[in-house]
This record gives structure tokens, C-alpha cells and sequence, in this order.
């Protein structure tokens, strides 16, 4: 199993915190299910790291926090995109797009040889 | 901003983490139940997943607060929490800092408010001052920096360098509106002041070109915004009101900004009025025309983009041109030669003015900079003095330290932590200051010279003044906690947890280095202690050289309220008679320049002895009526007074010479005069002319020599010739000999005055004392206040000395105790400790001796009667320092020679 899933790629993990909460507000755990599900179990988030960066993304201000009701009845603090959040992942997002075309563009051209 | 707010709300910070991470674990450990694995193996999963949960909150601690912000925290926390164990530690050294941090607050906002503040109008960087660099061969009014109308009206047409150019004068004037009259400053003012300026109205309008036209033809006036709001109840109808300026009927046409206090910070006029109607705010000035009347000081506006010197250089040509056109005006071209070779060797100087213009800044800026120096070394010895015993605390400590270097704490750690006491404690000591800086403020004002015209400066905190009290708390700080700091990371670690007591500690070397450099900065500070008392007191001794106990002095302005010129005359005279024939005075006589106040009627005079020739220097002159030596008590040694017979000049000529029944002049010069003119010998006959100009007729004889007497002030001793007063008298100083109490005599003086016109504009009423005690408020300043430094900086000192020595004392108890055993005796212990407390009492003055010597030019100007080396002073202070710090370092050195010797041998 360790063999088939590799550690996520450093500094990506606030961008698939952001895209997670895109689609709809979420507390810790919720995000820790998510990005397993989404992942396919190739991907493998250290949680620890989870919170670290829930918090950081929250100092800078991309996030806010509630405390609301989830989904078991009890408290949960839910963290939802703030609007310059959006904006955040929309620069991630694309310079993401430009960094793996680019990558593309050299194996391509390695292949082409 | 935000890390620092979350720093107060770390409480809730941490439990709303803690819920969460505790619903994540919940959850997970549900989950994984739910998947079969049973509850122990589910909570190690978990456990591990998130790795360990403490560091988990310290990774997200470090996002909330970055982690030196943090550290810094714990470590003020930390030194308060040490500190509050040692309470009179602490007092010493917040006490000794806030009493530095305050006096030098205060010192910086008298600074920062005389000298740098700039003024509150449109960009006052490019504001310059112009003045006239030689001689102006011109009848002078005023104090500094001054020229006449006409040139500031051609400066104006010289727009390639100048946005504007106005001009200005400050006076007083008898203002009323109808009713109650009073003495109130105000500002002659060129058109174009407040537009180049840049000030705007509150309530109507300011003053313009159309202002400034015709001489007498624009009776308006502008208020200041303060004078507004406390004499006419800020009441809005106040434009077109008719006031009273010296009883002319004159129009408020508008109120300045509330921000703007005119341009001198010491004199804040409360009414603006247009130069063209200097004739009626001047009572007997008609010569604002006149290019030969030098009473206005001039500012110009440097266009954008155009440097001062640049301006400077390009204004000669046109400044030759007008200088060789004045040589051709009538009255010039009966100057001497001399004079005229003066007069066009005359250059035009611009000064930056962004402060505008001050006769305080003039004469102040020199004493204010003395003390700030003094303040601040004042305040360095503070800091070295905390660094001292932040260094003690620290060899006590040394062993608290060395654990927690054993347990993995850098050194930078350590020294941040040692910073961080110092900090904590000039913060504190900061905040002392700032507490304390308003009251030194308030007694320093109280030391300025007050006239009618209120000065601007307050004695509130303002940002500016936090901020730099802030800085200077920092700095302190760093100062005082650098060389601990740095001490504490040189230790060896082993050596320091191996060091016992008895074995010397590395700090000791820099303590030594700090008393040292105390003792010799104290010294400074009592020997210029030194200095400035012995000026004072010499000048109190030596005093104007009349007696001034029973001696008032007051000052009358009748032209300021209507009077003619013989109204005012009669008036004066009747005054004169009652004055004499009153019960309570005992002689009264007239001068028409006041004594001690700083100013003086100067003009060259021709000599005619045995041969003629013209004085090298201006002579002070001043004009007295019969009987004025008499009631001041000052000796006529040759000769003879005035008589009522000297000053019968019927014709009344103005600007000539009053003339007795045969058509003779009289004279009395000095002592200083005779001694400079003729070499001792009896100038009694000899004949003297006004003036240096080749057609001067010396029709004035010498009839008297007066012993010499203060003048301007009593620090100076000047050639002075007097004249007889005519039949014109006109604004007259009246100084009155007087029998019983000051307050009496004040009574029935007041009463024979208000007698005579209820309303008579009075300029001062005083005695003679106080003016005595006005004219030396410099002096008194420099001594009163460089002798509570010199106290204070001692007192620094000697802590510091005695708290070395006891520590030296502390450390050497074995040592001492085996020297006691084998056979040391008392005397030779107290010695032992002793040596090491002289050579640092010798070093210390060894480096101050050469400082005095070298510092001695920068108070020299301040000083009276002895010189900055003066030996007896130097040796004076010298044998102060060394006997108080010798007694200082006695305490623990007695206390070692009573050391019992098996106690001492124990001490661990």
C-alpha cells in the first residue's frame, strides 16, 4: 500500500483546501474524508499537516471559520472560502495549469527526439 | 496587526484548537470502530496520523504569533515576573531611567518646538529668509535679521526665484473695541503675506495687495483665531466690526486659520495689520518709505525647483545694482568713506526659514542644545548604570543561566532574554519619563522671557513626542542590555556551572569599564555645574552696578492712546511732579530706553580732543532727565549731573540735540568711555558729535563722567554716552526710588497714574529685582538646571561605584577571609579594596580632564567672569567627585575588613 500512494507535492495542499471548500463549507475531519475520497487513495495527506494549514490559510485571511452544527449533531468548527479566497484559487488554479503544461511541454519534447 | 491582536485572544484561540482537534479525533476513532477495528488500536491509528499532538499546537501557535514574536513574550513576561521579586532593583533602575528618559523629552520638545518645528503652512521647506550680510548704514527698530519697506517691495518683482516675497514686523499696539483698552501684540504685514504663506481665512478674508497701497489708506485689521474665540467669543458677525488700534478706528475684515500662530513661536500676534498703516500702529514712525530704516524682517518663497543658492548667487547682480543707486540718495552720500566702503562690500544672504523667524530661536538655540547634550549624558549614565546592575543580577544568575545553556538553550536565547529585562525596564522607565516630561517642560518655559505677545509653546505630548520618547526608551534599552547580552554568550559552559563563588567573574572587567566611564562623564557634568553657578553669581555679585533694592521701574505708551505730542508731554510732566511729590517715593527720573532688557541705543559719535577722530564702535546712548544718577544711586565721579537748564530746546528740531540757554549741548559718558577715548585723562570740555559722518559739528561738550552701570544687560560692560531729555519726551521709562513695601509704593505709583488717565496703556511695571532676575533667566536657567544634573549624575555614579564595589566585595569573601586568617590587618583589607575603587576614580578623571578642555568652547559664550578650564573650579569638582565616590567605595571596604575569617572561609 505506502508504495502505490506518494506524499503530496509540497505547497499544493492549500490548493486542494481551497478547491475543497469551493464547493461548499467544511469542518476538519469533513476536509481530512474528502481529500482521501477525491484522491483515490493516491494521493497521502499527513492530517497533522491538515490543521497547520487550515489555520494559516485562515490568517491570511482566504478562509473564515464558524462553529456550527455538523452533520453527528455536535459542534464543528466549519471553514468556508472567503471572497479572496476564490480569488486565491483562481491564481493557484492557473499557475498550476501553466506549471504542468510547462512540465508537459519538456516531456513532450524529450519524446519527440 | 493582526499576530499582535492574536496574542490577547490566545485563550480562546487555544480552546476552540483544542474542540477541534478533539472532534477530529471523536470522529476518526468512531469511524475506524465502525470499520472493526477495536477502540485501543483505533486511538493509536489516530495518534499517529496526526503525529504528536503537542507539537501539532505549537506549529499552529506559530501561525497565530510568529515564533520571536512569541519568544519576546515570554521573555517580557519572564523579566516582570523577576523583577516584581526585586522590587528595589527595580525602582533604581526605572526611577534612575525615567528621570533621563523625562528630562530629555522635555529638553527635545523645547527643541523640537523653538528650533525645528517647522511652520503649519503650504510646503515651509522652500520658505527662506533674506537677510543683509554687512552694513546697512540705517536707522535700526528691532532685533534681528532686519531691512527696509522699499526692499521688500523690490525683492517682489524678482519672480524668476521667488512664488512671493512679504515682510514683517512685530508690535504692540493699544487695542480696544470702545470700551476696555489693553496692550495686545500684533504683526505689521505686507500685502502679500498670507498668500505666499498660504494661509487661509476662517471667517471672512485676509489680508491682500490691495492692503498695501497707500500709506494710511487700508484701516483693516485680521484677528488670529485664538484672539477671536477668547475676546470676542468667536461671535460670527465679527467681519465689519469697528476696533480701536492706538485710538484709530480700523475694520476686522477676517480671522486666520485656527492653525496658524503667525511665524515666530515666541511672539504670537492676536492681530494682523497692514504695513501701510505703520504710521498709525506706531506712534511717531514715518519712515516706512524710507530705505535708510531698517525694521522688517523678509521672507520669500523659493519657486519650485529653484535652490537657495542658486537664488542666492542670482539675486547679487540686481542687490549690487540697488546698493550703488542707494550711494547716489541724498542722505547716503554724507557717509565717511569708511562707511560707504562698508556699505557696498554689503552681500544678500538667504537663510531656509521653514521655522519662520524667532528672536527665542535666536537667542536661545545656543543653551537649549548645552542642556540637551547635558540631558543625554545625563541619560547615557542612567543606561550605563542599569547596565551595571542588570551585569550584577546577571553573576548572581550566572548559574540559572549556565542550566539552561546545560539544557539546550542557545546563547542567542540567553541574550535575548537579558535584552529583554533591559527593555522592560526603559519601557517602564519611558513610560516614567513621559509622565514626568510635561512638568519639566512647564518649569522650563517658566525660565523664557514673557512679554505681552504670548509664546506658542505648550507642554503637552504630542505623537511626535511620544514617538521619540519611545525611541529614546529603545534605544536605552539596547544600550543598557547589549553589554550583558554580550556577556552572557561569551561565557564558557562548563567553567561558568564549575565557577564557584571567590572565583572572579569575566563581567567585572566591564563594570569596572561602565564606573569608570561614569565617573568621568559625572565630572563633566559638576565641573559645567560649576561653571554656570559661578557665572551666576559673579553676575548676581557684580549686579548692574546701582543699587536696586527700593527701585521700581514701569513704562508708559500715552501716543498709543491718542495723546499729541504735547498732550503727551504735559502728561508726562505731571506724572513727574506727583511722582515727586508723593510721600512713598524718594526721587524719580526718566530714561528713554529701558535698562536690562537687551536692547540699546547704539550709534557711532565724533570725537573732538586734541584731535578728531570717530569711536571704533557703536557707542550705547541713551537720553535721562536731571537727577536720573542720583535716584538710580550711581556716582557722578568728575564733572556734574544735568540740570533743568541742559535741556531747554525750544525749537524742538526733531532728531536734534536738545540745547541749554546758551545754545550749548551737554553730555555724560562713562567710565568705560573715558577709559577707551582718552586713556583715563579728564575728558571734562571736550566736544563730541553724533554720528561718523565728515560734516558732523561736535557742538556737545562733556560735563560729567558717571561710574559705569548695566545697560543691556549685566553681563556687559560698554562705552555709554547720555543726553540730557527735551522738551519731547515720548514713551518714557520711568524709574522710581521708593520708601516702604514694594506692594505699597506699587499702590500709590498706580494710583497717581490712573489718576491721571484710567486708561494709559502701561508697557511693564516692575522692580527693579525682577528686571534684574528677567535679565539673567538664561544664566539662572544653565545653573539651575546643569546643578540638578551634576546632583543627579553623582548620585548615578556613586550607586554605580558602591554596588561594583560591594559585588567586588561579595566575590573576594574567601579570598579576603584567607588574608584575614593568615594575619591581614583591618587597615590593609579596607586598602585592598580601596586601590581598585582609585584607579577607577583616577582613570575616569583622567579622560574628563582633556573632554572639559575640549568642550570648553561650547559654553564658553555662556559664561561670565571665569574661563571654561577654570582651575579652581576644575580642582573644586575634581576633590567633590573623588572625596564622595572614595566615600561611596568606603561602605563595602569596611564591610570586608569586619569580615569575621571562619564565616568568610565557609561562604560556599
Amino acid at each position: 500500500m505506502p508504495s502505490s500512494r506518494f506524499p503530496i507535492p509540497q505547497g499544493t495542499l492549500d490548493m486542494l483546501i481551497l478547491q475543497i471548500l469551493s464547493l461548499e463549507p467544511a469542518h476538519g475531519y469533513g476536509i481530512a474524508q474528502r481529500l482521501e475520497q477525491i484522491s483515490k487513495s493516491v494521493v497521502q495527506v499527513n492530517q497533522g499537516s491538515l490543521y497547520p494549514a487550515l489555520h494559516r490559510l485562515e490568517q491570511k485571511g482566504w478562509l473564515k471559520a464558524d462553529w456550527k452544527e455538523s452533520e453527528t449533531g455536535r459542534e464543528a468548527k466549519f471553514y468556508s472560502l472567503t471572497r479572496s479566497g476564490h480569488k486565491q484559487l483562481q491564481v493557484e488554479k492557473a499557475s498550476w495549469v501553466r506549471l504542468t503544461g510547462a512540465v508537459q511541454l519538456i516531456f513532450d519534447e524529450g519524446a519527440a527526439e | 496587526m493582526n499576530r499582535i491582536l492574536n496574542w490577547f485572544r490566545r485563550r480562546r484561540l487555544e480552546g476552540d484548537l483544542d474542540r477541534e482537534l478533539q472532534y477530529h479525533v471523536d470522529r476518526r476513532v468512531t469511524d475506524l470502530i465502525h470499520s472493526g477495528l477495536p477502540e485501543p488500536e483505533a486511538r493509536r491509528r489516530v495518534a499517529l496520523e496526526l503525529g504528536g499532538a503537542t507539537q501539532l499546537r505549537e506549529e499552529v501557535r506559530d501561525i497565530w504569533l510568529t515564533r520571536w514574536l512569541r519568544d519576546f513574550v515570554y521573555d517580557l513576561r519572564f523579566s516582570a515576573r523577576s523583577f516584581l521579586r526585586s522590587p528595589s532593583f527595580t525602582a533604581t533602575a526605572v526611577l534612575s531611567l525615567g528621570l533621563g528618559i523625562g528630562a530629555t523629552t522635555a529638553l527635545y520638545s523645547l527643541i523640537d518646538q523653538i528650533i525645528l518645528h517647522a511652520l503649519p503652512v503650504d510646503h515651509p521647506e522652500r520658505l527662506v529668509l533674506i537677510d543683509w550680510i554687512g552694513f546697512q548704514n540705517a536707522e535700526t527698530f528691532g532685533t534681528a535679521n532686519l531691512m527696509s519697506y522699499p526692499i521688500c517691495r523690490d525683492l517682489r518683482q524678482q519672480k524668476q526665484f521667488f512664488d512671493g516675497v512679504f515682510c514683517r514686523a512685530a508690535i504692540t499696539v493699544n487695542f480696544s473695541t470702545g470700551g476696555e483698552s489693553s496692550l495686545t501684540a500684533a504683526e505689521l504685514v505686507s500685502g502679500t503675506y498670507f498668500s505666499v504663506l498660504g494661509v487661509s481665512p476662517a471667517l471672512g478674508r485676509l489680508l491682500t495687495m490691495d492692503d498695501d497701497q497707500v500709506p494710511g489708506s487700508s484701516p483693516v485689521v485680521v484677528l488670529s483665531y485664538d484672539f477671536w474665540k477668547k475676546q470676542f467669543g468667536s461671535a460670527q458677525d465679527i467681519v465689519g466690526r469697528k476696533v480701536l488700534v492706538n485710538q484709530h478706528p480700523m475694520t476686522v475684515v477676517g480671522v486666520a486659520a485656527p492653525t496658524f500662530h503667525g511665524i515666530d513661536v515666541g511672539e504670537v500676534p492676536s492681530v494682523w495689520i497692514p504695513a501701510v498703516m505703520s504710521a498709525q500702529a506706531i506712534p511717531g514712525f514715518n519712515t516706512m518709505l524710507d530705505r535708510r530704516t531698517r525694521w522688517m524682517q523678509i521672507l520669500g518663497r523659493l519657486k519650485q525647483n529653484v535652490f537657495l543658492a542658486e537664488a542666492q548667487t542670482g539675486l547679487q547682480p540686481w542687490f549690487k545694482a540697488m546698493l550703488d543707486e542707494d550711494t547716489r540718495r541724498t542722505n547716503i552720500s554724507r557717509a565717511s568713506a569708511e562707511q560707504r566702503r562698508r556699505f557696498l562690500a554689503s552681500t544678500l544672504a538667504l537663510i531656509p526659514a521653514p521655522q519662520g523667524h524667532s528672536v527665542l530661536r535666536h537667542n536661545f538655540s545656543r543653551p537649549l542644545w548645552v542642556l540637551f547634550v547635558a540631558t543625554v549624558v545625563l541619560l547615557a549614565l542612567a543606561c550605563l548604570n542599569v547596565a551595571g546592575l542588570i551585569l550584577a543580577r546577571g553573576s548572581a544568575r550566572h548559574r540559572e543561566i549556565s542550566t539552561r545553556l546545560a539544557l539546550g538553550a542557545s546563547r542567542g536565547r540567553i541574550g535575548r532574554q537579558l535584552l529583554a529585562d533591559s527593555m522592560l525596564l526603559a519601557l517602564a522607565g519611558g513610560l516614567l519619563g513621559v509622565v514626568m516630561a510635561p512638568i519639566a517642560v512647564r518649569a522650563l518655559i517658566a525660565f523664557l522671557p514673557h512679554n505681552t505677545a504670548a509664546n506658542d509653546l505648550k507642554a503637552n505630548l504630542d505623537t511626535r513626542l511620544l514617538l521619540f520618547a519611545f525611541l529614546v526608551s529603545l534605544a536605552t534599552g539596547l544600550l543598557a542590555g547589549s553589554a550583558p547580552a554580550l556577556q552572557a554568550g561569551r561565557k564558557s559552559l562548563d567553567s561558568a556551572l564549575r565557577e564557584r563563588g571567590g572565583t572572579p567573574s569575566s563581567g567585572l572587567a566591564l563594570r569596572r569599564a561602565i564606573v569608570t566611564t561614569q565617573i568621568a562623564f559625572t565630572l563633566i557634568l559638576v565641573i559645567a555645574a560649576g561653571l554656570f553657578v559661578r557665572t551666576l553669581s559673579a553676575l548676581l555679585v557684580k549686579g548692574p552696578g546701582f543699587d536696586t533694592s527700593s527701585l521700581i521701574s514701569f513704562g508708559i505708551k500715552p501716543a498709543l492712546n491718542g495723546y499729541s505730542d504735547a498732550e503727551e508731554n504735559r502728561l508726562i510732566r505731571r506724572i513727574s511732579e506727583e511722582l515727586r511729590s508723593s510721600s512713598s517715593t524718594g526721587g524719580s527720573a526718566i530714561a528713554r530706553v529701558q535698562l536690562l532688557l537687551g536692547g540699546a541705543w547704539n550709534n557711532s559719535l565724533t570725537i573732538q580732543d586734541r584731535e578728531r577722530y570717530i569711536t571704533d564702535r557703536e557707542v550705547q546712548i541713551n537720553a535721562v532727565t536731571p537727577g536720573f544718577f542720583a535716584t538710580l544711586g550711581a556716582r557722578i565721579i568728575a564733572g556734574r549731573d544735568f540740570n533743568e537748564h541742559d535741556a531747554l530746546n525750544v525749537e524742538a528740531v526733531h532728531q536734534s540735540l536738545p540745547v541749554n540757554e546758551s545754545g550749548q549741548r551737554t553730555m555724560i559718558v562713562n567710565e568705560a568711555f573715558v577709559k577707551r577715548y582718552f586713556g583715563g585723562r579728564n575728558p571734562l570740555g571736550a566736544r563730541v558729535a553724533m554720528g561718523a559722518r565728515p560734516d558732523a559739528k561736535p557742538d556737545t561738550e562733556i560735563i560729567g563722567v558717571v561710574e559705569n552701570i548695566s545697560y543691556r544687560s549685566v553681563r556687559e560692560q560698554w562705552e555709554q554716552a547720555y543726553y540730557p531729555i527735551g522738551t519731547e519726551l515720548s514713551g518714557s521709562n520711568f524709574y522710581v526710588r521708593f520708601r516702604g513695601t514694594p506692594e505699597s509704593a506699587f499702590r500709590s505709583i498706580r494710583a497717581i497714574l490712573s489718576n491721571s488717565d484710567p486708561t494709559l496703556p502701561i508697557t511693564y511695571f516692575r522692580t527693579l529685582d525682577e528686571q534684574i532676575d528677567r535679565s539673567l533667566n538664561t544664566e539662572r536657567m544653565l545653573a539651575a538646571l546643569s546643578s540638578t544634573f551634576g546632583t543627579l549624575a553623582l548620585l548615578v555614579s556613586l550607586v554605580g561605584l558602591y554596588g561594583v564595589m560591594s559585588f567586588v566585595v561579595n566575590q573576594r569573601t574567601r579570598e579576603i577571609g584567607i588574608r584575614l586568617a593568615l594575619g591581614a590587618t583591618r587597615v590593609s583589607t579596607i586598602w585592598l579594596v580601596l586601590r581598585d575603587a582609585l584607579l577607577m576614580i583616577a582613570v575616569g578623571t583622567a579622560i574628563a580632564l582633556p573632554c572639559v578642555w575640549a568642550l570648553g568652547r561650547l559654553v564658553e559664550s555662556q559664561l561670565y567672569d571665569v574661563r571654561p578650564t577654570d582651575p579652581v573650579t576644575v580642582f573644586a569638582s575634581t576633590l567633590v567627585l573623588c572625596s564622595t565616590a572614595l566615600g561611596a567605595a568606603l561602605i563595602p571596604a569596611r564591610r570586608a575588613s569586619r569580615l569575621n575569617p571562619t564565616d568568610a572561609l565557609r561562604v560556599e
